[in-house]
Parts: C-alpha cells; structure tokens; sequence
C-alpha cells in the first residue's frame, strides 16, 4: 500500500502553558483514519496528547474535533482526503466549549440542553399499564425516524452561530430531539414540548450550519422549522413568540393578498411605529429612503398564488 | 447571452440599489436579463416555517414560469430567494409525501405537474461559469487597486452544500475571485461563511445585531475597508442597519458593505450614485479617490 508522509499541525492546549501548536510527521495510507493518525502519535511521538476516540465507527460521537476548521469526526475523515497542497492537516478542539486539554472539551453544557428538553417518550398511562399497545404508522415513523438519530456528538452546536450569542437558544441537537417526540403521535406530550421549544425555536438562525456539520445528517434546523409549523398550535407567548407571530402573520398575508412582500409594511407591522420610524430615519440619514417606497405590482394571477396557498396547515 | 431573471422582493424594494448594480453590470456584459414572467415571493427563510408545502408550491411556480418562457436556468441576485428555490425543488424531488401535497396545490392552482427542469443559480455563479472571470476582467475601466475588501459569503449560498453545490461550504472562492477581478485585494475574514443574523431580525433584533456586528469586526480586524456580499437580506443587515448596531454597541466606526455587483459596477467605471449606494459608502470611496 502507498504511504505518504503528511504533517500534521495539532493546537494543544493546558491550563499551564495555555493554547500552542504542535507539528508531527508520519506516514499514512489512503485508508488511514484521523482517529488512527492520533493514535500513532499518542503512541509514537508524544504519549501527552490527549485525545477522546472510542468506537471508530462514527457511532459514539467522541472524536469531535475541528480539521482544516471544519467541525468533524475524526474517525470519519481519511487523513489523505485531508491535506492540503504541502500535505498538510490542522487539527483543533471544538469551538465553543470549554477546552479541557488539547483536542479534549467539556459538552456539559450540550448535555444540560439535550436534558432541558425532554428527551424521551412519554406515553399514555394506558400503555404503560399494559392495557394498549403503542403503535405509529410507517408514515409517522418516517417523519421522525431522522430526527432521533443523535450521537451526541456535540459538533452542531460547536458550530451554531447563535448558540453562541444567545444562552436561552437550546441549540440544534437538543431542538431536533425535542422535535421527535413533538411529532411522535404515541407522546403524550405535545403542549408541554412546544412550551419548551417553541421560544427559542424564533431564536435559530436557519444558516444551515448544524445540517452541514452533522455526521448522521441529522438536519436540526429541519426540525427547528417543522416545530415552528406548530406556532399556530402553540398556546403561550413570549416576547419573541409574539414579534415571530406578527412578523411571519404579516409575511402570509402579504404574500396571501400581493403575492409579494412589501418591506415598509412588514417593517410598520412587526416592529411597531415607534421603531419603523427609526429605521426610516437610518433610511434618510443613509439616502436609501427613497428605495422604501418602492411600488413594485403585485402578482397579476393572484388566484394561482391563493389556490396553492390553499387551507392553513 | 438570455438569462431568466428572479429578481425577488427586497431588490425590487428596499434593497433596489442591488438590482440596479446588477441590470447594470449585465448590460455592459452582454448578459440579457429576462424577468420571469408574473414571478411571486419565494417566501424564503419564513414560508416554510410556517408550512413546507405552501413554501414548496411558491417557489415551484416561479421555476415553472420560467420553464414556460423556454429556459432551463433562472438566475437571481438573493442568496435567500437562491436557497428557497434550491431548497423546494430538492425536496420537491426527494419527499414523496411532500410532492404529493404540492401537486395537488399546484393543480388546485390550476397550474400543471412541475416536472423540476430548471436550475436555480446565483447571479455571480453565472458571472463565474457563464461569462467568465477574464472576460469581467476586460471590461474594468476603473482598477480599483489599492482597496481592501472583506468577502462575505453568508450562510444561504453556501449552505446546505449537498443542495447548493457550487463551491465548498467552509473554503469558498466565488466573491474573492470577482473582487481579485475588479483589482481590488480580496481580504479573508475569520466569520465570512457565517449567519448575518438578518433572519432574527424578525423574531430576536438583539441577538440579530450581535451576530451582524461580529461579521463586520472579523472582517475589519483583518484589514478589510469595505466588505462585500452576495445577498439582497444580508444588504439590509450589513449596509443601512449599521447605524442600529452603532447605536447598540456604542461604535465610532463603520465598515461600507456593497453588494458584490456594486464593486464590479464600480470597476466597469459607473459611479457610486449610479449604483444606488448609501451615502456612508460615497463618502469612504469618495476619500479613496473613487466618485
């Protein structure tokens, strides 16, 4: 088997001498894992490197790490897919999470969201007793099948933009498996899940970054929409729940009636007057007020638009 | 060249200065942009919150009007309006029971079954693949050396990647290849593959102006002067909002952010008012000897 000798560049990092890079050279095949190229490492050149690896096999989710900065499973990424041009791999913790040592961080903080919501089924005391089976339909299981096949691996939240920025948003793992049992039709618990979900649900971003990092190709932010599908059903109201219901009512109608949207009434309408007129202000200030009052025509067959738009879901 | 044109709601709106910049550029480039026919909103980043197959139904329309007017490409000039489009139509083709749904919209529509045969690009796609990087190059009248500039990419053109497919998710060249075109020296930021947190602004403003805050500190801790993007929503955050998050964040400083085709309109020698900029922008290219 042709071998080729790769470098790679690790970030350590202890609580002593703080973050610092580390180069290492070794050989690797075309079917060498980055688990196996730290492994040989650890074992060769320096047994200080720690690291987390279990299963090899993409199923326990350990070996989240960022390589060549992209948020990956180094049991899934082949060391020679990996180089660059000069034959060169970067290697570095998650972002997010606190660093323990090196390639090593703490997921508390993505348990304790997992946990928040939920995360098992809940089914009717019937059932539990003994008195009734607990059946779904395979259409029902289809739609939910996706979304349980977490392996806590912790990399869609490394990677989610606002996770970062907002503590209240549970973040994409913890939304798709709080989502599994919302549309699981044998939980008991719907209410009571969309209670928990359905606030910070208006606080993902739909960027897409938790469905391009996931190694099962969970899609969290699929799941994070279809929850929202559920706002209609959603009974509470936070702040963020009622400027979500009024900007995406608005949206609707405006579609619904002009088949387009018209951003100086979607602006009057979700932030209210007080906070339109600053923005008109910024416009004028800026010379863009002008492009506010853009009158474009509406769709001419509006009854196209409105018998797809069809019954409200 | 004959390119469907989906120009979508904020660049014949709020955002036109995006549209201008573009029907200009395509002129001096030969690219004839032929508006699709009757199009409506793609309902992109909220219709399909609200409910998958209204969103789906939406979008297919367009793609079937253009099909109609005998293209197979329709290009638009919104990272969102692209992502809509992409998004809908491949789940179009791989959701059964979606489609299901769908097809009877479309029929209770009175429209036909959507047999998926048009393409939905991005309008710089079809600078880079159609008309060509050397053949932008030739027409700059005006180098714009000298001028650093951030590239921005956000999060709809790039993701998700199995469904948008032009270049790389995490290393993408597109806008940094145009700017290199233009003369400019294109600047990589830290953040430039990340959310402008436009879709927020709806639901969470705060949380909004963080997230477009942090885009525009990475790309000026890195030297850039301005910063470009692909994207009519990530216009509205990036260039006018600036004075909300300078307000929040309690900041003297402002980054200019164009829209790609502004700077190329720049380059092919049209002037910042022709290109419909704001006047934050004019004054800085106006410093740097460009009016």
């Amino acid at each position: 088997m042709e071998e080729k000798e790769i470098t790679v560049n690790i970030k350590k990092y202890n609580d002593k001498d703080g973050a610092f890079w580390k180069s290492y050279k070794l050989k690797a095949d075309k079917y060498t894992q980055m688990t196996e190229v730290l492994r040989r490492i650890k074992s060769e050149q320096d047994p200080s490197l720690a690291y987390r690896a279990s299963c090899h096999m993409a199923v326990c989710g350990s070996c989240s790490m960022k390589i060549n900065g992209i948020p990956s499973l180094a049991c899934r990424t082949i060391a020679l897919q990996a180089v660059d041009e000069k034959n060169e791999i970067n290697v570095e913790s998650m972002d997010y999470y606190p660093g323990v040592r090196d390639l090593i961080t703490d997921i508390d903080v993505f348990y304790d969201k997992m946990y928040k919501v939920m995360p098992r089924l809940i089914a009717d005391e019937s059932v539990l007793m003994g008195e009734n089976e607990q059946r779904m339909t395979p259409e029902n299981q289809t739609e939910v099948w996706k979304f349980q096949e977490c392996i806590y691996c912790g990399l869609c939240v490394s990677a989610c933009p606002s996770v970062k920025e907002d503590e209240q948003f549970l973040g994409p793992a913890a939304h798709a498996k709080g989502f599994r049992f919302v549309d699981d039709v044998r939980d008991t618990k719907r209410s009571e899940r969309l209670d928990l979900l359905m606030d910070s649900a208006y606080r993902c971003t739909s960027c897409y970054m938790c469905y391009e990092v996931c190694p099962q190709d969970v899609q969290p932010v699929i799941a994070i929409k279809k929850t929202k599908n559920y706002l209609d059903q959603y009974k509470g109201n936070t702040p963020i729940t009622i400027m979500a219901r009024k900007h995406d009512d608005t949206v609707e109608n405006l579609i619904e009636t002009t088949g387009k949207i018209k951003e100086s009434t979607l602006f009057l309408k979700t932030f209210g007057f007080g906070e339109a007129m600053r923005d008109a202000i910024d416009m004028l200030k800026s010379g863009k007020f002008k492009y506010a009052f853009e009158k474009d025509s509406n769709v001419k067959n509006m009854n196209e638009i409105k018998g797809m738009m069809g019954e409200k879901k | 060249m004959k390119v469907a044109y989906y120009p979508g709601c904020a660049s014949h709106g709020i955002a036109k200065d995006v549209d201008i910049a573009t029907q200009l550029i395509a002129k001096d480039l030969d690219l004839e942009l032929m508006e699709v026919d009757d199009w409506n909103c793609c309902g992109g980043g909220f219709m399909d919150d609200k409910n998958e197959a209204v969103h789906a139904s939406l979008n297919l329309r367009n793609l079937e009007k253009v099909e109609k007017m005998g293209y197979d490409k329709m290009a638009t000039p919104c990272s969102v309006c692209l992502n809509s489009h992409k998004v809908a139509a491949d789940k179009y083709e791989n959701d059964p029971v979606l489609k299901e749904d769908v097809d009877q919209r479309l029929k209770d529509a009175n429209m036909e079954e959507y047999d998926n045969g048009v393409e939905s690009e991005h309008f710089i796609w079809v600078l880079i693949r159609d008309v060509g990087i050397e053949n932008i190059r030739k027409h700059v009248k005006r180098p714009l050396s000298g001028l650093k500039v951030g590239t921005y990419y956000g999060c709809q053109l790039l993701r998700p990647s199995n469904v948008m497919g032009f270049e790389s998710a995490f290393n993408p060249h597109s806008v940094m290849d145009l700017v290199a075109a233009t003369g400019a020296t294109p600047v990589a930021f830290p953040m430039k593959t990340a959310c402008c947190g436009f879709p927020l602004m709806g639901s969470n403003p705060t949380v909004a102006l963080k997230m477009a805050n942090n885009i525009l500190s990475s790309a000026r801790n890195e030297g850039s002067e301005m910063l470009v993007h692909p994207c009519s929503l990530c216009h509205l955050q990036l260039d006018v909002t600036q004075d909300k998050i300078q307000r929040q964040f309690k900041q003297n400083w402002r980054l200019p952010a164009l829209y790609i085709t502004q700077l190329i309109g720049l380059s092919f020698g049209y002037t910042p008012k022709q290109l419909g900029m704001s006047r934050g922008s004019i004054e800085y290219l106006r410093s740097r000897g460009i009016s």
